[in-house]
């Protein structure tokens, strides 16, 4: 097969759609920065998708639970040595990303016999100053995309699209606190939530049309059968870790 | 590290600094004599209290080598995480490694495990270190006699949750109920410390924080009188000793100000400053 580029360009193609498939309906995570640092947020049905990764590095993804515990290892695994054999000063996101999960996100892709990962990742880090935080996407065939303010993964391209247009009109406010972050976020969510239920063709189009009622009506669904889950990169933690998750009674001050 | 090695995950750190080759015991080749004239650098006392809000944790700031004071302001009294602190006495090269060591491992079976590692584990883990340093400790160059000082966050709110444990050269543990000391200058104030626990107008545990730092720095001064790798207070300097606590909020340093104030207080009165 892979001395005949057409075919293999096809099984490319068939491994993408695969995969967009499963990853579909998956609930999306969004990721914001706020006045005392940065939040990731999703609504899950049991499964952990928030995790700490280093002391100013947090991760979430979707996709598949093995995979995904999997690749949340090698990267803790990798910037846990690296913070001991140097400094934990001297672990940056870039390098993780860069160097260590997309070479291996794009390898598993690419290699049409083996196994790939369904998966789409997002990474935060907590800069030394605001202007330092990012955000860092990885897509399950290894590209990556960096943000300042804001980021999102969704099943498709056109979930994130309609869900980052929404983000990217929400009025820009620097003194934005974790509470009106975590309202933005979970109305972003909503907006992913809503696209990813519709049918395939439809979601092409990114134009939502929806108004803030239906998204908490979305959120309050989804919060029958799931739960709200938040973890926050915070300036003011004592020491050196600066992750947390949130606990119910912060995330519920902040429902509509 | 790349996919295929991703280890199998019991959150064990040790397990992958191995794996990353990171060399965790220093081989001395073999027919090394013992230390002989290499000068170490050597400290120290340490004191641990179990006073009413936790425990209180000291160290004096000297370290020696030989009969050179080679540095005063010697860090001993070591944060390992939110609730727990780690004194070191002997060859601070190692207790130092120890201490890193200890405070990455938490915090990897924390990151990979996704929950906190258990008091005994906490407790295993340093075990473990000091044993794998056995053949530096006999060698006489790396010996490392830590007391460990956590709070247990699981007491009951009106308990006391703080606990101290004492290591040997082996990695054994101990646990100390009232107060515990290590280092060179120990021997001068363990007695003192019993007398204290056991007939003293306010007892140990029922001292509150600025009763058990006046006793504390009394001690370290009385340690200072007899032993000369233990430092007291330098006044022209401004160096004081470190004191840490542990209460159920966390690890909290005293400042130079609150150490300023209590030891005015600790003087007899008749050398009242």
């Amino acid at each position: 097969m892979r001395d005949e580029p057409y075919r293999w360009i096809e099984a490319i193609q068939d491994r993408r759609d695969y995969i967009e498939d499963q990853l579909r309906v998956g609930s999306p995570v969004v990721g914001l920065t706020y006045n005392e640092g940065m939040v990731l947020l999703t609504i899950g049905r049991g499964q952990r998708k928030i995790f700490e990764v280093h002391d100013r590095i947090a991760l979430s993804a979707i996709g598949h639970p093995a995979d995904i515990e999997r690749l949340r290892m090698l990267v803790t695994d990798t910037a846990s040595v690296q913070g001991f054999q140097n400094a934990t000063e001297d672990v940056n996101l870039h390098r993780l990303t860069n160097f260590v999960l997309a070479h291996t996100f794009k390898q598993a892709f690419e290699s049409i016999v083996g196994e790939a990962y369904i998966i789409k990742m997002l990474l935060a880090e907590l800069g030394r100053t605001s202007e330092h935080n990012r955000f860092t996407g990885i897509n399950y065939d290894g590209n990556v995309r960096t943000d300042a303010e804001f980021s999102v993964i969704g099943g498709t391209e056109s979930i994130e699209t309609g869900m980052q247009n929404y983000l990217a009109a929400a009025p820009v406010d620097a003194d934005r606190d974790l509470t009106d972050a975590i309202r933005l976020g979970l109305e972003a969510w909503a907006i992913g939530r809503e696209l990813s239920s519709r049918e395939p063709e439809d979601t092409e189009s990114e134009d939502v049309q929806i108004d803030t009622e239906q998204m908490h009506e979305i959120i309050a669904a989804a919060r029958e059968d799931g739960e709200i889950e938040a973890g926050v990169l915070e300036t003011t933690q004592h020491g050196t870790s600066k992750f947390r998750l949130l606990n119910v009674k912060e995330i519920e001050t902040a429902l509509p | 590290m790349s996919i295929k090695n991703v280890i199998n995950h019991k959150g064990d750190f040790l397990s992958l600094l191995q794996h990353a080759n990171y060399p965790l015991q220093i081989d001395l080749p073999s027919g090394t004599p013992d230390h002989g004239d290499v000068e170490i650098a050597h400290s120290t006392t340490v004191v641990v209290v179990r006073y009413r809000d936790g425990v209180m944790i000291a160290g004096d700031r000297r370290a020696t080598a030989g009969t050179s004071v080679i540095y005063d302001r010697a860090e001993k009294v070591l944060q390992i995480d939110k609730h727990s602190v780690l004194a070191i006495s002997g060859s601070p090269a190692i207790a130092y490694e120890i201490a890193r060591i200890l405070e990455h491992s938490f915090q990897y079976f924390r990151r990979s495990q996704l929950q906190e590692l258990s008091l005994e584990g906490k407790l295993r883990m340093l075990s473990r270190l000091i044993r794998d340093n056995l053949a530096m400790a006999l060698q006489g160059i790396g010996g490392v006699i830590p007391i460990f000082a956590l709070y247990d966050r699981d007491t009951p709110e009106e308990e006391n949750g703080g606990k101290i444990y004492f290591y040997d050269a082996l990695g054994a543990h101990f646990e100390n109920v009232n107060f515990a000391t290590t280092g060179s200058g120990s021997i001068w104030i363990r007695g003192v410390l019993r007398y204290l626990s056991r007939f003293g107008d306010t007892p140990l545990e029922a001292m509150d924080e600025r009763q058990a730092t006046i006793t504390i720095l009394r001690l370290l001064d009385t340690a200072s009188e007899y032993d000369a790798a233990t430092s007291g207070y330098n006044a022209r300097a401004q160096i004081f000793p470190t004191i840490k606590t542990i209460t159920r909020s966390g690890v909290e340093t005293l400042s130079d100000e609150d150490l300023t104030d209590c030891y005015a207080a600790a003087q007899p009165e008749s050398e009242a400053v």
